[in-house]
C-alpha cells in the first residue's frame, strides 16, 4: 500500500487550536521570566511605610482611613513609578538586547508577541496591587464597626497602575536602552506629582480625571450615611483604561508589528483608547458636586442617592443622644461632650430633647439623618427640638492632630453655639457673652476658650493665630458676670429670655 | 611562509595610533565611559538639571507642607542619582573583569564624574528659583542618594539599580509628611546638619567602595528577562 491508495481519512471535528495555546504558553513563560516580581518586595515595604501605616493610625471609619490612601492617591503614587519603570524594561528587552529583528522574522506576529509581555507585566502589577489592597483592607478593617467599602477607586487605582505598566511599556519598546527604565519610573512620579499640585489646589474641571484629586468626590460621610457615589470612578475607569490601550495599541500600528489586518486591529484599539480618554475628560467637565459627592448627569444611577439604611446606637447625657452606628467609638466622648451643657439648659423651652447625627455632605441640599436646612455645623431644629450633629465635619481624635479633648471641646463649643444662634453667624455680643458662660459651666475656662474656639468655624479675632484670640472687653466682663450668677439664677434668666436670646434680640446690658 | 618571522606590518595596513601612556590612558576611560552610556547620562544630568530649573522658575510647588515644597527638587536629585546608578551596569561581564586591571579606577573615577556632573547640573537648574535647602543640601541629597543607587547596584543589579534611589524618594517624602528626621533620612535635616552629612557621606562611601572594589552584581535577570 502507498500513501496515494490509502484510505482518506475523516478529519477529526475538534483540531487542537495551536494558536491560542502557543499564546496562552507564550503568556505563561512571560509570566515566569517577568521582572516585575524582583520589585514586588520593594513596593510592599514602600506601600506600608507609605500608606498602611499612616491610615492604620487614623480614625476608625473607611472614609476617613482610605482618604489617605484613595482619596489622595498615594496607593498609586507607591505603585506607578516602579511599575512604570519595570515596564518600560521589559518593553525596551529586544531593543536593549538587539534582537528586535531576529524576534520579527518569527512565526508570531510582532505584536502579538509584545502583548504577551505586556499581558505579563500588567497581570502581576495589577495582580500585586489587588493582593496588597486586599491586605491592607483586611489589617485597617479591624477596628472598623460599620460601612462599606470604596471599590470603585479600589478599581480606578488598579486600572492606573495598569495605565501606567502599559506606559512604561510603549516607552520601553519605542526608546530601548538602560535608562528607559528610570526615565520612565521618575517620569512617573513626577507625573504624579504634579496630579497631586493640581488635585489640592483645583476644584473641579478636567482635573477631576486625575486619581489623586479628592476634592468634592472623596470624604464626608460617605459609605456610611449614603453610597460611595461611582459617577466620577467609572469616568477615571475610563480614563485609565483609555490611556492604557493607546499604550498598547500604539504598538502594534509600525510596520513591523505584523500584517495589515493587525495593525487594523492595533489602529482600531487605539483609536478607542482615545476617544475613552477624551470622552472621560469631557464627561469629568459636566460633573457638579451634589450633597453626596461629584455628580456626572450622564453616568448617574438616582439609585445611589437613597441613604443607606441602620439602626442607631443610643447613649444618654441628661437628654438621649444617638449616632450612626460607623461612629460607635465616639458616642462616649459626644454624651461626655453634650452632658455639661445639657445639665445647665434641660428643660427649658427650646432646648433639645433629643441629639441626634445627621450626615455631613460635600455641598448644600438635601441630606440624609436630619431636616434638609441642617448645615455642617450642630444645630437645633425642629418642634421638639432636636439636636443635629454632623460629627463627620469635625476633626476626630487621631486625625489632622486632633486629640479626644479637643474633640469634646469642639463638640461643647458647638452645642453651646447652636443653643445661643439660630445659625452659623458668629452671633452678637450677648450671644457671645451667653454661650462663653455656658462653656465656663461646661468646663471650658475663659481663658481656654480661645483655644478651644480656634478649630471652630467661629474664632476669637486678635490678629494673631485662631487660638489666640480674645474676646472683646465688654463681652468677657458680661460673660463673667452671668457665669458668676448662681446656677438657679442663670436657669431662670435663661428660662424667660432663650427665645429671645436665640432671636438676637438681646443686647449686652439686657444680660443680667 | 609563515608569520613568525614578521617584525612589521604588511604594506597599506592600518599603522598603529601613536598613543603614549597618558594618551592610552584616556582612550581606555572614553571607552568604558561610552560602554557604560556615559555621554547619555551625562545629557540626561542636565535633563534634570533643565527640569529643576523649570520647577523653581515657574514655582511648581506642591500645596502643603515640608513634603510637597520639596517635591519636584528631590524628584530631580534623586532622579539624577537613579541615571548614575544605572550607569554603573557593564555589557561585558567576565571577560572585561578578567582583563581590566584598572576597572577598578574606572568604575570610581566614571561614578564620582558623574556625580560630580550631577550636582554640577542640579546648581546650575537652581539658578532658576529659590532652592529648599540651598547647594549644600543639594550636594548632600545627591551624593547619599547616589550612594543608596550604588548600594541597590551591588544587591540588585546595575539595571535595577534605579530602584533604590526611587524607594528611597518616597520613603523621604513619607518621613518629610511625618514629621520624622532621622539623620538616615538626611533630606528631612537641615543643610548644614552634622548627622544628616555624615549619613549621606557614609552611604556614599559605601557605595563607591562597594562599586569600585566589587563592581555592581550581574543579575542573572539582566540577561534573561
Amino acid at each position: 500500500m502507498t500513501v496515494t491508495s490509502a484510505p482518506v481519512r475523516a478529519t477529526p471535528r475538534h483540531v487542537p487550536q495551536a494558536a491560542p495555546r502557543n499564546m496562552a504558553r507564550l503568556l505563561w513563560v512571560e509570566l515566569r521570566h517577568n521582572a516585575m516580581p524582583l520589585v514586588l518586595p520593594l513596593i510592599a515595604v514602600i506601600f506600608w511605610f507609605d500608606s498602611y501605616r499612616i491610615a492604620a493610625t487614623l480614625p476608625p471609619l473607611w472614609v476617613v482611613r482610605l482618604y489617605y490612601i484613595l482619596g489622595q492617591g498615594h496607593a498609586l503614587i507607591d505603585f506607578a513609578p516602579f511599575v512604570a519603570g519595570v515596564a518600560a524594561w521589559m518593553g525596551s528587552r529586544d531593543g536593549r538586547r538587539g534582537t528586535g529583528d531576529l524576534v520579527t522574522a518569527t512565526v508570531r506576529p510582532r505584536w502579538e508577541a509584545q502583548l504577551a509581555t505586556w499581558a505579563a507585566t500588567v497581570i502581576w502589577a495589577v495582580g500585586a496591587y489587588l493582593v496588597f489592597m486586599a491586605v491592607t483592607l483586611y489589617l485597617l478593617a479591624r477596628p472598623i464597626a460599620w460601612g462599606g467599602l470604596p471599590w470603585w477607586p479600589i478599581a480606578v487605582d488598579a486600572v492606573g497602575v495598569a495605565a501606567f505598566a502599559s506606559l512604561g511599556f510603549a516607552l520601553g519598546a519605542y526608546f530601548p536602552g538602560r535608562f528607559i527604565a528610570p526615565i520612565a519610573a521618575f517620569g512617573g512620579l513626577f507625573a504624579m506629582g504634579t496630579s497631586s499640585q493640581i488635585g489640592f489646589s483645583a476644584s473641579g474641571g478636567w482635573a477631576l480625571i486625575l486619581p489623586t484629586m479628592s476634592n468634592g468626590n472623596f470624604g464626608q460621610d460617605a459609605g456610611i450615611f449614603y453610597t460611595w457615589l461611582p459617577d466620577l470612578s467609572v469616568a477615571r475607569v475610563m480614563f485609565c483604561g483609555g490611556v492604557a490601550a493607546v499604550a498598547v495599541g500604539l504598538l502594534g500600528l509600525p510596520v513591523r508589528a505584523g500584517g495589515p489586518r493587525l495593525r487594523r486591529s492595533a489602529a482600531v484599539v487605539t483609536v478607542t483608547g482615545a476617544a475613552a480618554a477624551v470622552a472621560a475628560i469631557v464627561l469629568a467637565f459636566t460633573a457638579q458636586v451634589g450633597p453626596y459627592g461629584t455628580v456626572i448627569p450622564a453616568l448617574h444611577d438616582a439609585a445611589n442617592d437613597k441613604p443607606i439604611p441602620y439602626t442607631p446606637v443610643c447613649g444618654h447625657a441628661g437628654i438621649p443622644v444617638c449616632l450612626q452606628p460607623a461612629y460607635r467609638p465616639y458616642l462616649p466622648d459626644v454624651t461626655t461632650a453634650l452632658r455639661p451643657v445639657i445639665s445647665q439648659v434641660a428643660g427649658l423651652p427650646g432646648v433639645p430633647v433629643r441629639a441626634s447625627q445627621a450626615a455631613a455632605v460635600f455641598a448644600p441640599g438635601p441630606t440624609v439623618g436630619g431636616p434638609d436646612h441642617v448645615g455642617q455645623i450642630a444645630m437645633v431644629r425642629g418642634s421638639p427640638p432636636v439636636l443635629y450633629m454632623p460629627l463627620g465635619t469635625i476633626a476626630l481624635p487621631s486625625s489632622f492632630g486632633a486629640v479626644t479633648a479637643s474633640f469634646v471641646s469642639q463638640l461643647k463649643v458647638e452645642f453651646a453655639h447652636a443653643l445661643v444662634t439660630p445659625g452659623s453667624s458668629y452671633g452678637n455680643p450677648a450671644q457671645q457673652a451667653v454661650e462663653a458662660a455656658l462653656l465656663q459651666h461646661a468646663g471650658i475656662s475663659l481663658a481656654a476658650q480661645p483655644k478651644a474656639l480656634g478649630d471652630t468655624p467661629w474664632p476669637l479675632m486678635g490678629g494673631g493665630p485662631r487660638s489666640a484670640g480674645a474676646y472683646p472687653p465688654p463681652v468677657a466682663a458680661a460673660a463673667r458676670r452671668f457665669a458668676a450668677r448662681p446656677a438657679a439664677a442663670r436657669r431662670a434668666w435663661l428660662a424667660g429670655h432663650l427665645g429671645a436670646l436665640r432671636a438676637g434680640q438681646l443686647g449686652l446690658g439686657q444680660l443680667p | 611562509m609563515t608569520t613568525a618571522g614578521v617584525r612589521r606590518s604588511a604594506p597599506g595596513a592600518t599603522p598603529t595610533p601613536l598613543t603614549g601612556p597618558g594618551q592610552a590612558w584616556l582612550r581606555m576611560a572614553w571607552l568604558y565611559l561610552v560602554s557604560r552610556h556615559a555621554p547619555a547620562a551625562t545629557g540626561l544630568l542636565a535633563g534634570f538639571g533643565a527640569l529643576l530649573w523649570a520647577a523653581l522658575h515657574w514655582h511648581w510647588n506642591v500645596a502643603g507642607g515640608s513634603a510637597a515644597a520639596a517635591v519636584f527638587p528631590l524628584i530631580t536629585e534623586a532622579g539624577a542619582a537613579a541615571v548614575i546608578a544605572v550607569t554603573t551596569y557593564g555589557p561585558f561581564g567576565e571577560p572585561e573583569r578578567a582583563t581590566g586591571r584598572w576597572l577598578p579606577y574606572l568604575r570610581l573615577g566614571a561614578t564620582v564624574a558623574l556625580t560630580a556632573a550631577a550636582i554640577g547640573a542640579l546648581a546650575l537648574g537652581s539658578t532658576g528659583g529659590v532652592l529648599p535647602g540651598g547647594y549644600a543640601a543639594l550636594a548632600r541629597n545627591v551624593a547619599g542618594i547616589t550612594g543608596v543607587g550604588l548600594l541597590c547596584a551591588v544587591v540588585l543589579g546595575g539595571m535595577l539599580a534605579w530602584t533604590g534611589p526611587m524607594a528611597y524618594l518616597v520613603l523621604i517624602e513619607s518621613a518629610l509628611a511625618a514629621g520624622l528626621t532621622t539623620p538616615w533620612v538626611w533630606p528631612t535635616r537641615p543643610p548644614l546638619d552634622r548627622g544628616g552629612a555624615i549619613c549621606a557621606s557614609l552611604v556614599f562611601a559605601a557605595g563607591l567602595a562597594l562599586v569600585t572594589i566589587r563592581g555592581v552584581r550581574e543579575s542573572v535577570r539582566d540577561t534573561a528577562t
